[in-house]
């Protein structure tokens, strides 16, 4: 917030004044300006017969000043709330001619982008079932509470569920919208995106007022991507923009995950290719989401395994006399060892050893098997 | 001529007989003589009467012979409540009342030694049998007279012992009397849930956004519910919330149902007719007669008739005994229920809601998390289980739903406000309405009740979404039995969303709720 609140400086007046003329994720342009700096490309613009009148048209300090008072700031490199995270979106390979750093970012919303480093987007079918809205809200919740922000894109269905879900467990929450982040899209949603306004962040690289256009779906995903320490899709049929983000996110090194549905699901089919290439970690809960985003060693989990049996911890030797033991009638220890095939001193000494853990018992008839090796 | 006819009524099941009780007084050896099928309980009347007139200081014609006929006489005869009309007949017979004040009249309840009435079970329904044979004039045990009034255009006389019907028919002025005690047994045990139904609403169900829209189609069509969840997922707290969802009674279901209760002796006459529709949740330990039917003497209806109009919700039915789950086959299946015994069939409506609940295993706590799985059933357990689960009664259910505890997003949800129980209940009307609507010709008012073949026939899918469906038998995910209650449900969510007829996004999300797939989310945004 330093330079924004006083007297705004040229990068970002360059900046503000590109951002208009330009579509979001512009590759060719946003590389420049990271590579000379936005002053010397806007002067260099400010050159070219077509975009030089637009770009002279553009007045920054009154679009900040309009800005502002919709409750938006412009985040740019360099400032103390830009999240450096953002800039490994200059090395990344475009997606369908989408990428390149940001020349900035509007933000609505007390959260600082710089505080949301560590934070898991969570994104998804929009047409999604019950069974993955339930599962993302969840999940959000659960890494939510661990401390970690929740990023999605206020989109119907998984993105709502997520953002949902953080708001549920009262952690901050990260919403990326295609359109300036000063309008509410989709519209059904404008209670979700005021709320996350009032308490989150609403994140736009679209300029304020800007349309949701196809298009600029592709470029909000790489910002969801990178803004976040991992991404986990949760139901994604094979064409879903919910892929577009999982490819970024791999493209950006971010752990990738993968919450599986049924087989026979078309709406998890993105989902499974997704685990089946190895793009994607299977993960089955929030626990294990955070296992993989956390440290070496950080929210380790116990393997998952069965209930632990009496058997569990016998030898060989005396899991082979045990199974020789009858179960309702006694039998002496020579036909107990007659059956397991061994030496009669040998079966002795093993059944007395399996007495003492109670699971054999000796009656009249001779040896069987104590109500614990039952199981 | 020393005759006289009163009239009364027997019942079997819902069905009620007018039986004309005919007394002889003639000279002739002393003594009493009862003819015309009467049953153990019902020879005992004339004991009850002959003591009930002399404390009543009526004559009793002691030195005559006495012939007590119970037309028609080939019908069994069972119950206390024909002692009024034999009392009256007798007296008649002897000149103690006017013969003809006995015409067009019937007679209700049964007598004590002091010649007071008492309360009978079935006044409803007996009334109504009589109405329709041209009775125009009840008299009743006082407590029942409101319940008897029930009947249109019908005159009732509410009375507290046979001294003040004898006053009453000769027109002399009416005699004090004690207050008739109410019926015995009445509703001990389930006077604590009614209330507390009343206070349940959806409102109160945080998430289960699902469950909410199927027990929502469950409700417009009539159609069976499955619900499978482990403990604490909130099966229970749904399905009482169901009744609280549908609409009040058709005039001509209040009927039955308040006839239903009647005959069941849990009528509370002061409540008037029953209008609201009812909730029965039968233990798993219950009896197949305490569920279907039956008993010794009268016919009491079973807890699946008690549900008629309402919900008959069986949590935890794989525990119930095999042959209770194969006897509901027939109420799932046609809507009524057939008792047979010895001497007689009868047939009760049992038209409700079925709500199957079960757990993923007979613990309760199996979970598909491994973290979470606390089961500890053995195998053979749970196959037995499983097999009940999808056993044929399992078959004949046209929802399937697979509920999760909840977690912990739905808790604090700041976006979804549960709807009430009214807002629902206007939509299950309106799509009510629109059914009955449609089959208004019929003899049946919801989809859940049309039979499969005239559906096909007069109310078909469209092409591709007939299309859809069949590809659902080929590949024999579907059965041809699947088919058709997928075919109704498609038709109650199109009466739902205020379709003139379902579409292949109606079928698909029939399919869903038959199959226990999650629907998808988009489906349940066009609901309201």
């Amino acid at each position: 917030m330093t330079a924004s609140s006083s007297t705004p400086d040229a990068d970002r007046l360059a900046r503000v004044a590109l951002a208009r003329i330009t579509e979001p994720g512009h590759v060719r342009l946003l590389d420049l300006v990271s590579d000379s700096g936005a002053e010397t490309v806007h002067a260099g613009l400010l050159e070219h017969p077509d975009v030089g009148p637009r770009l002279a048209a553009v007045e920054p300090e009154r679009e900040l000043a309009a800005a502002a008072r919709s409750g938006l700031r412009f985040v740019v490199p360099g400032d103390d709330e830009w999240p450096p995270v953002l800039d490994d979106l200059r090395t990344a390979e475009p997606v369908q001619e989408r990428g390149g750093v940001p020349i900035g970012l509007w933000v609505r919303g007390p959260v600082r982008l710089d505080e949301v480093g560590g934070s898991l987007a969570v994104v998804g079918a929009r047409n999604a079932s019950t069974y993955g809205t339930d599962l993302a809200a969840d999940l959000a919740a659960t890494v939510g509470q661990a401390g970690r922000a929740i990023v999605s894109g206020a989109a119907f269905g998984i993105d709502f569920a997520a953002h949902r879900g953080a708001v549920a467990v009262g952690v901050p929450t990260v919403a990326v919208l295609a359109c300036g982040a000063d309008r509410a899209y989709p519209v059904a949603h404008e209670q979700l995106i005021s709320h996350i306004a009032s308490e989150g962040a609403v994140v736009s690289e679209t300029v304020p007022g800007g349309a949701p256009m196809r298009v600029r779906f592709l470029s909000r995903n790489r910002i969801i991507a990178a803004l976040s320490a991992g991404t986990v899709v949760v139901e994604a049929a094979l064409r879903s923009g919910a892929l577009n983000t999982a490819n970024w996110a791999g493209r950006l090194n971010r752990t990738v995950m993968g919450m599986p549905g049924p087989v026979t699901s078309a709406h998890s089919a993105g989902v499974h290719q997704l685990i089946r290439t190895g793009a994607a970690t299977l993960v089955t809960s929030g626990e294990e989401a955070l296992e993989l985003l956390g440290a070496s060693g950080e929210h380790v989990l116990d393997l998952p395994r069965g209930k632990d049996r009496p058997r569990d911890g016998l030898s060989h030797l005396q899991r082979q006399v045990l199974d020789a033991v009858p179960v309702a009638r006694g039998a002496p220890t020579v036909s107990v060892a007659h059956v397991a095939g061994l030496p009669a001193e040998e079966v002795h000494a093993t059944l007395l050893a399996l007495e003492i853990r109670g699971m054999v018992e000796m009656t009249d008839d001779g040896w069987r098997l104590a109500a614990l090796a039952h199981d | 001529m020393p005759f006289a006819t009163a009239q009364t009524v027997s019942l079997h099941g819902a069905v009620g007989h007018l039986i004309d009780v005919q007394s002889d007084v003639s000279p002739g050896q002393p003594g009493l003589t009862m003819v015309g099928r009467p049953d153990a309980t019902l020879n005992e009347a004339r004991d009850r009467c002959r003591m009930a007139i002399i404390n009543s200081r009526l004559t009793w014609p002691t030195t005559k012979r006495i012939t007590i006929l119970l037309s028609p006489a080939d019908l069994l005869k069972s119950g206390t409540h024909f002692d009024l009309a034999i009392a009256m007949s007798v007296l008649a017979a002897d000149g103690g009342v006017p013969k003809p004040t006995l015409a067009g009249t019937a007679f209700i309840g049964e007598l004590t030694l002091d010649g007071n009435l008492r309360s009978v079970a079935g006044v409803l329904p007996m009334v109504l049998a009589a109405a329709e044979r041209g009775v125009r004039r009840v008299f009743v045990p006082e407590p029942q007279a409101r319940e008897a009034a029930m009947v249109p255009d019908m005159e009732v006389f509410g009375m507290r012992s046979l001294g003040q019907v004898v006053a009453e028919l000769r027109g002399d002025e009416v005699p004090e009397a004690p207050p008739v005690a109410p019926m015995s047994g009445a509703r001990l045990l389930s006077w604590r849930g009614e209330e507390r139904l009343e206070e349940t609403d959806m409102s109160d169900l945080l998430g289960l956004a699902d469950v909410r829209y199927a027990v929502e189609v469950a409700a417009a069509g009539c159609h069976h519910l499955l619900l499978s969840g482990p403990k604490g997922a909130g099966k229970t707290s749904i399905a009482e919330r169901i009744p609280g969802i549908l609409p009040d009674l058709s005039r001509s279901e209040s009927l039955e149902l308040t006839a239903i209760h009647s005959l069941a002796g849990v009528l509370d006459p002061g409540q008037g007719m029953v209008v609201r529709p009812p909730y029965s949740a039968p233990h798993h330990d219950a009896s197949k007669a305490s569920l279907i039917g039956g008993g010794r003497g009268q016919v009491r209806p079973g807890e699946v008739s008690r549900a008629h109009g309402g919900v008959l919700f069986l949590d935890e039915f794989p525990l119930f005994r095999s042959d209770v789950i194969e006897a509901l086959r027939q109420p799932l299946e046609s809507g009524d229920v057939t008792i047979a015994r010895q001497e007689e069939s009868v047939t009760l409506p049992a038209r409700g809601m079925v709500v199957l609940a079960c757990n993923p295993c007979p613990c309760g706590r199996y979970s598909a998390n491994p973290g979470a799985n606390g089961c500890g059933c053995r195998s053979p357990q749970l196959r037995d289980y499983r097999n009940k689960v999808t056993g044929p009664v399992a078959d004949r259910v046209d929802i399937v739903r697979n509920l999760v505890p909840l977690g912990p997003a739905d808790r604090g949800d700041r976006f979804t406000v549960p709807e009430s129980s009214t807002a629902i209940r206007e939509r299950v009307a309106a799509a009510r309405s629109r059914q009955a609507e449609r089959f208004a010709e019929e003899s049946w008012g919801l989809n859940g009740h049309a039979p499969g073949p005239v559906l096909r026939e007069r109310w078909p899918l469209p092409e591709p979404a007939q299309r859809l469906l069949d590809d659902e038998v080929y590949s024999g995910r579907l059965s041809r039995r699947g088919a058709t209650r997928v075919h109704r449900l498609a038709w109650t969510v199109a009466d739902l969303r205020r379709l003139n007829g379902p579409g292949v996004e109606e079928v698909a999300v029939a399919l869903r709720l038959r199959t226990g797939d999650p629907l998808l989310i988009g489906m349940l945004e066009r609901a309201s």
